[in-house]
């Protein structure tokens, strides 16, 4: 497959679950002209031995916490935002045929 | 704050706002103060829609989310509520954060209340337009990218976000983890130190939440500006051509020098400062890629039928995210490919540290540095745009220095021109929100904003 081509994003949107349109497909490929020219300004930047910046701060802020219930929702709470429910589950189309 | 405002003159004056401004997605239908003795007792505050509250629906401004109703309530919201805080309403937002124009929203563009032909800017864009209209004096925004502080500055208010860290994230539905801060919009520095006394602190329930004490910020507050070191960002201003803005900035400035303060200028490499919005683009956009996958119509969130799962998921996210949104996901995924990471996404975070560290710098010998928030009044309606992954201005985008580094910042009206409303923005460095908030204290003033909207 081409890579951006037409059929490229529409695999590409596939992958992330939705659909494109081919108007927003050929807004994608301009939009991916400038992404190619970015990656060329970014590879001019001499990052050698520089560590990537995941977060601002290095400072540990985590903890290990007891291994106690915690947090705890009702099966009527979890349920109350979904469209379909059946017999207190989540309801979706069959997977096994 | 608690002596102006009565919770059903806020709430007329939201409801009679609502066709100009369109700044609210949800009202509450009958708003309770939960603590009469409170420090925000009694007080009507806004809630940008990405914060999830009990029972009361919650849209992040996108479709996908219409009919979603939080079963618990934010670390912030309870907080609010336990000090008295009455919320009025849910403000729109760009969808899902993803903007900064308030165009992108599922309920419509929000409108600026100083000219409603034009933007309030994004994304916290309903929160900003409230606080500027004098429905309430206080409203929460988030800041990925200057989300607050932006809006702010468009809209003649103060708009703060402290260090990432210091206000916990927990039960807001997010855009970009590693850049997301909440913030709040109030109309004067005294109100957002009491805001920040009330929001800020340790919270288990989030990991990213700071061990460090908050502090009293409101009793603490003092505006002395003698000996205080501020740095003016020359590259930044020297970028703005506005004769207007410049006239009120040397004004501020002559004023500091006056107050006892020292005042020097400082520089960053132009070259670097090209890289801010391409590296904001590309860690943002990835970030929400991952973040929002779990938006899929399944477990909650509007649902579109199909055959399938997969089918159903497709179907849901299709029509639940907006056009734009989905172009991000797009680019943001393309980013995290195995053979495109190194040249994309873990660059950016590397190029991320460099720009950091020449920020960094800029406060070695400074309590604050201060610039132009934005280089112009809000844009007109017609005339803005998100661009998607274009060529941006580094003095459009230099505030997103501050979520990068983590770094406490806020804006605040320094004047107008042709009667719209501009702003100041003052960073400082992390966890010094208290010296952040003497100096704006200081420096407002000295420009005695006449602008507000009464």
């Amino acid at each position: 497959m081409e890579k951006f081509s037409s059929e490229y994003f529409r695999k590409l949107a596939q992958d992330l679950k939705f659909d494109l349109s081919p108007q927003e497909i050929e807004a994608l490929k301009q939009d991916f002209v400038e992404v190619q020219k970015q990656m060329e300004q970014f590879d001019a930047i001499d990052t050698e031995g520089v560590e990537p910046m995941v977060y601002p701060f290095e400072t540990p802020t985590v903890f290990l916490r007891e291994d106690t219930e915690a947090d705890v929702i009702s099966q009527q709470d979890a349920l109350s935002n979904s469209a379909k429910v059946s017999m207190g589950h989540v309801h979706v189309p069959k997977v096994v045929k | 704050m608690k002596a102006k405002y009565s919770v059903q003159n806020s709430y007329d004056r939201l409801r009679a706002l609502q066709p100009d401004l369109n700044a609210v997605v949800t009202f509450v239908e009958e708003p309770v103060c939960e603590n009469a003795e409170g420090p925000l007792a009694g007080v009507p505050i806004v809630l940008k829609d990405n914060i999830n509250t009990k029972g009361l629906r919650t849209t992040a401004s996108s479709r996908i989310l219409d009919n979603y109703i939080p079963v618990y309530d934010a670390t912030i919201v309870k907080k609010l509520k336990e000090a008295g805080a009455v919320i009025m309403a849910k403000a729109s937002m760009d969808e899902l954060g993803m903007g900064g124009t308030n165009r992108n929203a599922y309920t419509g563009p929000v409108h600026n209340p100083y000219d409603l032909s034009r933007i309030s800017g994004g994304s916290s864009g309903g929160s900003a337009v409230v606080v500027a209209a004098n429905a309430v004096p206080l409203a929460i925004g988030t800041d990925t990218g200057d989300s607050v502080r932006k809006p702010a500055a468009y809209c003649g208010v103060v708009g703060m976000k402290p260090t990432y860290g210091r206000i916990s994230r927990y039960g807001i539905i997010p855009y970009a983890s590693s850049l997301d801060h909440v913030g709040f919009f109030t109309r004067n520095i005294e109100d957002a130190a009491l805001a920040l006394e009330v929001l800020a602190g340790r919270d288990d329930h989030d990991m990213t939440s700071s061990f460090l004490p908050a502090e009293p910020y409101s009793k603490q507050l003092n505006g002395s500006l003698e000996g205080k070191k501020i740095g003016i960002f020359k590259t930044i201003n020297d970028a703005v051509d506005n004769p207007a803005m410049h006239e009120s900035f040397d004004k501020l400035v002559a004023g500091l020098k006056e107050a006892g303060a020292i005042v020097d200028e400082v520089e960053m490499p132009v070259e670097l400062l090209d890289l801010i919005a391409p590296v904001y683009k590309t860690i943002s956009n990835a970030e929400a890629t991952a973040n929002h996958s779990n938006l899929d119509g399944i477990r909650f969130g509007m649902r579109e039928d199909g055959d399938s799962v997969e089918e159903v998921m497709t179907n849901s996210r299709t029509a639940g995210f907006s056009s734009y949104v989905r172009a991000r996901f797009v680019i943001g995924s393309y980013s995290l490919f195995e053979e495109n990471q190194d040249h994309l996404f873990r660059k950016a975070q590397k190029i991320r540290r460099l720009l950091v560290n020449s920020y960094a710098s800029l406060f070695d010998n400074h309590d604050v540095i201060i610039s132009f928030a934005a280089p112009t009044v809000a844009p007109l309606i017609e005339q803005s745009s998100d661009i998607r992954f274009g060529k941006d201005r580094f003095e459009e985008e230099h505030m997103q220095l501050d979520n990068f580094s983590g770094y406490p910042s806020l804006t605040m009206p320094l004047g107008l021109d042709q009667g719209l409303p501009f702003g100041l923005s003052v960073s400082a460095k992390p966890f010094q929100e208290q010296v952040l908030l003497d100096t704006a204290l200081g420096m407002e003033k000295i420009i005695d904003w006449k602008g507000a909207i009464e």
